[in-house]
Formats: structure tokens, sequence, C-alpha cells
């Protein structure tokens, strides 16, 4: 599996949390999964994937002024969101204890 | 239209996700959205010396594909707009007709009418798909599209044609009726006017009426008066488009 696959799942949880700190507009978000390490995902691939969540009613938008030209659309995390954000940790948690005991098991019996 | 400090190839791509999303039948509204969005994105990105592989990834295509599989389709909307088009090119035959007396058409013509209006939206649609995915330029497109919209031409040829040779039934609309069909498609395209705020429909439609009408009455032969009327049918359309065409420039 390349690690472009693998994020996919992953990236979905991410946003969530990152919206849920502090509203975000789309530049910004990438920006702050860029500086996460999230290097490797093309920055665009984030708009579906708003356009998804809102449709799920995962995270709102809003329009806002900018002093950079025109309005710009900013994202907030909707009940919901924080429900499927609480979701997310809880599977990602366990995941997360899988492969670390595989991995361990592996690095010990080798 | 979009920002002037935009770089060309992102001007491009902005142009094309419309043209695609919109031959997909989405929402007008939604369409601005995430264009409007995309283009900041973009302006942002480009000011850190980011190039637009970064955003869109390596194929455009499948970027625009992405986003449009997110989008719903604006089916009621669309539904209106083809109605519109249909009965709209339609109320031009009327017009042109009404000059030489009460209306009359075969069901062979009226059928192959709207059969040849679909026709011609389901090649428009496909075509902007085309191109837009393809990210082909406007000069290349023009020559690789001409050929595939000749055919609903060849077809409108083709029912001319036919039409005089088929016996299918015939629908007279006599007096009330014809002036209630022409009063109809006053109203749609006055309506239309207004609606697209443009006077294209109604200076389209005298030039294709009213030479051909006028030089009627007079002594010219009829092959001269067609030849005339064509002239300025198609001179005045160019004139015209050229016009609006400098003054939106």
């Amino acid at each position: 599996m390349s690690s472009t696959q693998m994020l996919k799942g992953i990236i979905d949880g991410c946003v969530l949390a990152i919206i849920k700190n502090k509203e975000v507009y789309g530049y910004e978000l990438a920006e702050k999964l860029e500086a996460y390490g999230f290097e490797s995902f093309s920055e665009g691939t984030i708009y579906p994937m708003l356009m998804r969540m809102q449709r799920e009613e995962l995270v709102s938008a809003t329009f806002k002024k900018s002093t950079a030209g025109p309005r710009r659309k900013y994202y907030s995390l909707t009940q919901k969101g924080e429900k499927e954000l609480q979701h997310f940790i809880t599977r990602w948690e366990q995941l997360q204890q899988s492969v670390n005991q595989v991995l361990q098991n592996g690095v010990n019996s080798s | 239209m979009t920002n002037p400090q935009l770089s060309k190839k992102s001007h491009k791509f902005l142009e094309d996700l419309h043209a695609y999303l919109f031959a997909n039948g989405k929402k007008f509204e939604e369409i601005k959205d995430i264009t409007n969005e995309l283009e900041m994105h973009l302006l942002e990105a480009e000011k850190n010396g980011k190039p637009i592989e970064k955003i869109v990834g390596n194929s455009p295509a499948e970027y625009m594909e992405m986003i449009s599989e997110e989008m719903d389709m604006d089916v009621s909307g669309w539904f209106k707009y083809i109605l519109l088009i249909i009965v709209g090119s339609f109320t031009f035959r009327v017009f042109s007709d009404v000059l030489k007396g009460e209306l009359a058409y075969s069901v062979f013509e009226i059928v192959g009418h709207v059969a040849n209006s679909i026709l011609f939206i389901v090649l428009v649609f496909a075509s902007m798909k085309f191109v837009a995915k393809r990210q082909i330029s406007d000069t290349k497109a023009i020559i690789m599209l001409t050929p595939v919209m000749s055919i609903p031409v060849a077809v409108f040829v083709a029912i001319l044609y036919f039409n005089d040779r088929i016996d299918s039934p015939m629908i007279h609309f006599g007096e009330t009726g014809t002036w209630l069909v022409v009063a109809l498609s006053a109203i749609l395209i006055i309506g239309m006017t207004l609606w697209a705020k443009t006077s294209i429909l109604i200076v389209v439609l005298l030039l294709l009426v009213l030479p051909e009408y006028l030089l009627s009455f007079t002594s010219l032969q009829l092959e001269m008066q067609l030849l005339i009327s064509l002239l300025i049918t198609y001179g005045g359309i160019a004139l015209y488009l050229w016009l609006v065409f400098r003054k939106e420039k």
C-alpha cells in the first residue's frame, strides 16, 4: 500500500481535528497539514473532502471578508463533526495499539 | 473573470473546471463557490512559489472528476434550460414562417426538430466536457469540434429535405392558433432577453427574419433575394458579435 493510500483514511480525522481547534479557510488548512508533515498529498484534494464533509454535516462553512481580497470561506466543526472526531480518535488509538504490538513482536522475535 | 495576478496555467485550469462542471449539470452557485475558493487558493500558493501541480496533482482531469463527484446535479434547473433551448430555437422558425402565412407543420418536422435540438444539446455538453477535461486550447478546440457541431446542421438540412418527401400528418394552427403561437414566442423571446440581459436573441431574430421578408417586396430575382438576405443576415450577426466583443474588451 502506498503512503498516499494509507493517508486517505487518516487525513479525514486530522482535518476534523485541525478544524476543531480553530475555524480555518482552505489554504490555511492545507498549510497546517503540511506543517504537520503531510507533504505528499495534492493540496486541492482538501476541497472535495470538505465538500463531502459539508454534505455529511460534519463541518459548516461561513463566508468572511479578508484583507487579501475577496471573501474567504471558513470551515468550522459541527456537533456531528465533533462526534465523528471522537470516533476517529478511538479507532486511531486502537489501530495504533495493534500496529505497535505487531511491530514490537516482529522486532523481538527477529 | 479570474484574478489578473493568476498565472496563465491556473487561469486556464479554472476556466476548464468551470466548463467541465457546467457540462456535468452542476448547480451554478456551487460551481461559482468552488472555483472562487480554488482561485483564492491558487493565488496564495503562487505567491508562495508553489506550482499548480502541488494543488491539483499531476492529472487535472482526475481532479476535476473528484470535485464533480462531490457535487449534486441540478436536475430541475437543467430540465428548464433544455426545454428553453428546444422551444426557444423553434420560435425562430415561427417568426420567419408567420410572415409567409398561417402556421402549419408536419409531425415529422416537429419531432425531427425536437430530436435534433436534443442531439445538439448532447453534442455541446459532450464537447465541452471533452475539451475541458483535456485542457485543449481554444484554437485546437474549434478545429476539432467544427466537424462534430456540423452534425446537427446536416440533420437540420436532412429534415427539410425529407419533410417534402415523407408523408406525415400536418398540424394546421389556423388564424387564432397562429397568433397565439406568435404571441407566446414573442413573450418567450422577450422574457429570455430580459433574463439573460442581452439583446443577442432579438438582434439575431431580426437579422434572420427581416431581410428575407423585406426583400420579397422588391422586384429582384428570387435567387438574388436569397443571396442578399443571407449576406445581410450573416454579415449583420458578425458585425453585432464584433461590436459586443469590442465593447466587452
